[in-house]
């Protein structure tokens, strides 16, 4: 379970987070939703211990962040938005690299790995040197290294671009068996499709707090509009930022 | 310990896979034996060898016997120059003018004056001059030597002081160049080396979009710092260690012993200086992580970490030219090495006291720049630059 509350954080005269508070549950997949600057990625790297908030805490699975940055860590896994990968190692190697840092070692590492790879389906990439690999086999690595301890929080960020329809399909069902076995995850994105397909719960983030938040339907009831991002538009108060 | 490991095994293996990058870092442990090996070479034949000296010379006929013996020194008249070295003698107009009465002066034993003409001044003169002089000078005194023997004076008469020369150079300690080179050599090694593992560790990894998602992972900050760090000084002890290795072999090849000179690295020498140098190497990668992780790209971090590792390898370059050296730079990191190093070559004792000094206060610099990069990581103006 992740749970941030009333979080504030300024740059200087920018005022990125303004009292965000939100509970992503386990079970569910949890969806923000927000224009660009709306204080996602500050959000999210407050909630991976890598920004301190002024105010407020984010807790993973009742951890606080800010105390225990490690832990808290441990028992997250994380999609960055940039995936880069490391080129001159395997995919094999680098997702060992990943296991270990996580603590796992010997046999219980090796099935780990196995497993994953088997999961995504990824034997014939496997013992492949990633440079050179298409957007979905980069993704598939990312993914694998992600999720190769096992965590039980899973938070993934603007996913799916630059992915094809082969690739975000393999994504969107590993999330809902993800789901299924009871982790939470919290996915931010731009494609209203997917949130409104995918996800259990949608927050809908403006000016760094929560402009809305509820199942899709809820929101677009809320909002008295038949399609999310019609409700989207109208929750954020301004359609600023959402073509982007 | 599992996540160093796994840190450092990473780490080692992106660095071993760039294969062209090692090469380029390894590339001074294969250019310090040759460039060694050549000036050595060289430096043999120049102070073995005579070269013939062709000199302008008026009045030949007045004294064959001192032509025969400047003869004899590789020294003769222009007239029998090889043509290819024509201009050259020309050039520098050697003129020995011998007077017509030389003949009849020495048969009365007035002094005989032989004028050499030349310009004094010209610094490619200097050891054919001397030459010149020498054999004159020898010749000179061998007649008179005889003069005063057949009239019956002690030749020692003349000599009223003897000055006794004892030169304090222990005999390994003459052929300095070789050493001083290789010590310099080795300086360099320690920081270029491991640069290109550094660089590629730092703002390599920041530029290919994977240093966020490691600084998000359940690892400290310190222990990946650490793991860098390990890497490029492992990288950078290599190169160390393959120039001295590679240097001692291309210097087996090159007779020093015709210049009555030596080199040989003991393994206890050995052992001090890859011990003394580990320190430098660890000191080198630190300051190289440091500042290459401010940079935002592999290619910026080129151009500002290159400025940065200039300054200590020009170190040992100013300190040559300092006449009073200030004692603290016995101490310091660079400086420190590089004087004992220059004792270790010259075959004088090692000075404990400087090497335990110089060792500790590297090794705290080390420490400072593994702390403060340690912080600036984890720093909220780097996280925000990440992207």
């Amino acid at each position: 379970m992740i749970e941030v509350s009333n979080l504030h954080k300024s740059f200087k005269s920018v005022k990125a987070l303004d009292g965000l508070s939100f509970t992503a549950k386990d079970g569910e997949i949890t969806g923000i939703l927000g224009p660009n600057g709306a204080g996602k990625t500050t959000c999210l790297r407050t909630l991976y211990g890598l920004l301190k908030a002024d105010e407020g805490f984010a807790k993973i699975d009742g951890i606080t962040v800010k105390e225990q940055p490690l832990e808290a860590r441990a028992r997250l896994g994380i999609f960055p938005d940039k995936f880069g990968l490391y080129e001159r190692l395997t995919a094999y190697e680098q997702i060992d690299y990943f296991a270990s840092i996580h603590g796992l070692a010997g046999q219980a590492k090796k099935t780990a790995i196995e497993q994953i790879i088997a999961d995504l389906n990824m034997e014939d990439l496997a013992h492949r040197k990633t440079a050179g690999f298409s957007q979905g086999q980069r993704m598939k690595v990312t993914l694998a290294q992600a999720l190769v301890h096992q965590p039980k929080n899973f938070v993934l960020d603007e996913p799916t671009r630059g992915l094809d329809v082969m690739s975000t399909r393999i994504l969107r069902n590993y999330l809902s068996t993800f789901k299924e076995k009871g982790h939470c995850i919290v996915f931010s994105s731009h494609v209203m499709q997917e949130v409104a397909a995918l996800c259990d719960r949608v927050i809908i983030v403006a000016k760094g707090k929560v402009a809305a938040q509820g199942t899709p339907q809820e929101l677009c009831e809320l909002a008295g509009e038949s399609l999310l991002e019609e409700a989207f538009v109208k929750l954020i108060g301004s359609d600023e930022g959402v073509a982007a | 310990m599992i996540q160093f490991k796994a840190l450092l095994i990473k780490e080692l293996k992106e660095a071993f896979r760039d294969k062209r990058a090692l090469l380029v870092a390894m590339m001074l442990a294969f250019m310090a034996p040759l460039v060694i090996f050549g000036m050595s070479k060289m430096a043999i034949k120049e102070m073995v060898s005579k070269p013939p000296i062709y000199v302008k010379i008026t009045g030949e006929e007045h004294a064959p016997k001192l032509i025969k013996k400047l003869a004899d020194e590789n020294i003769f008249s222009f007239a029998s120059v090889p043509a290819e070295d024509q201009k050259l003698w020309d050039d520098r107009n050697i003129e020995l003018n011998i007077p017509e009465s030389f003949a009849e002066d020495m048969a009365e034993g007035v002094v005989i004056n032989v004028t050499l003409r030349a310009d004094f001044s010209e610094q490619s003169l200097n050891t054919p001059l001397r030459r010149v002089k020498n054999a004159i000078r020898d010749y000179s005194r061998e007649i008179g030597y005889k003069r005063l023997l057949v009239r019956g004076i002690d030749v020692r008469l003349l000599q009223v002081v003897n000055l006794v020369e004892q030169d304090t150079s222990l005999p390994s300690s003459n052929f300095m160049m070789i050493s001083m080179m290789l010590g310099m050599y080795l300086l360099m090694a320690a920081f270029m080396s491991g640069l290109s593992v550094a660089i590629d560790s730092s703002a390599g990894e920041r530029e290919r979009d994977v240093l966020e998602i490691l600084l998000c992972q359940p690892v400290s900050t310190m222990k990946i710092v650490l793991a860098k760090l390990t890497s490029a000084t492992i990288i950078a002890l290599l190169g160390v260690v393959l120039t001295l290795i590679l240097t001692s072999v291309s210097m087996s090849f090159v007779d020093l012993s015709k210049i009555g000179a030596s080199f040989s690295l003991e393994p206890m020498t050995v052992v001090i200086i890859v011990g003394m140098l580990l320190p430098l190497c660890l000191f080198a990668s630190a300051v190289q992580l440091f500042f290459s992780f401010q940079a935002k790209s592999f290619k910026e971090a080129q151009s500002s970490v290159t400025m940065v590792i200039m300054l200590p390898v020009m170190l040992p370059f100013a300190m040559n030219f300092m006449d009073s050296k200030p004692q603290w730079l016995d101490f310091i990191p660079v400086s420190g090495q590089s004087l004992i190093m220059e004792d270790i070559f010259k075959g004088l004792p090692v000075d404990w006291f400087a090497l335990m000094a110089t060792t500790v206060i590297t090794i705290v610099a080390v420490a400072v720049f593994v702390v403060g990069l340690t912080k600036k990581l984890q720093s909220e103006k780097v996280i925000q630059s990440l992207s």
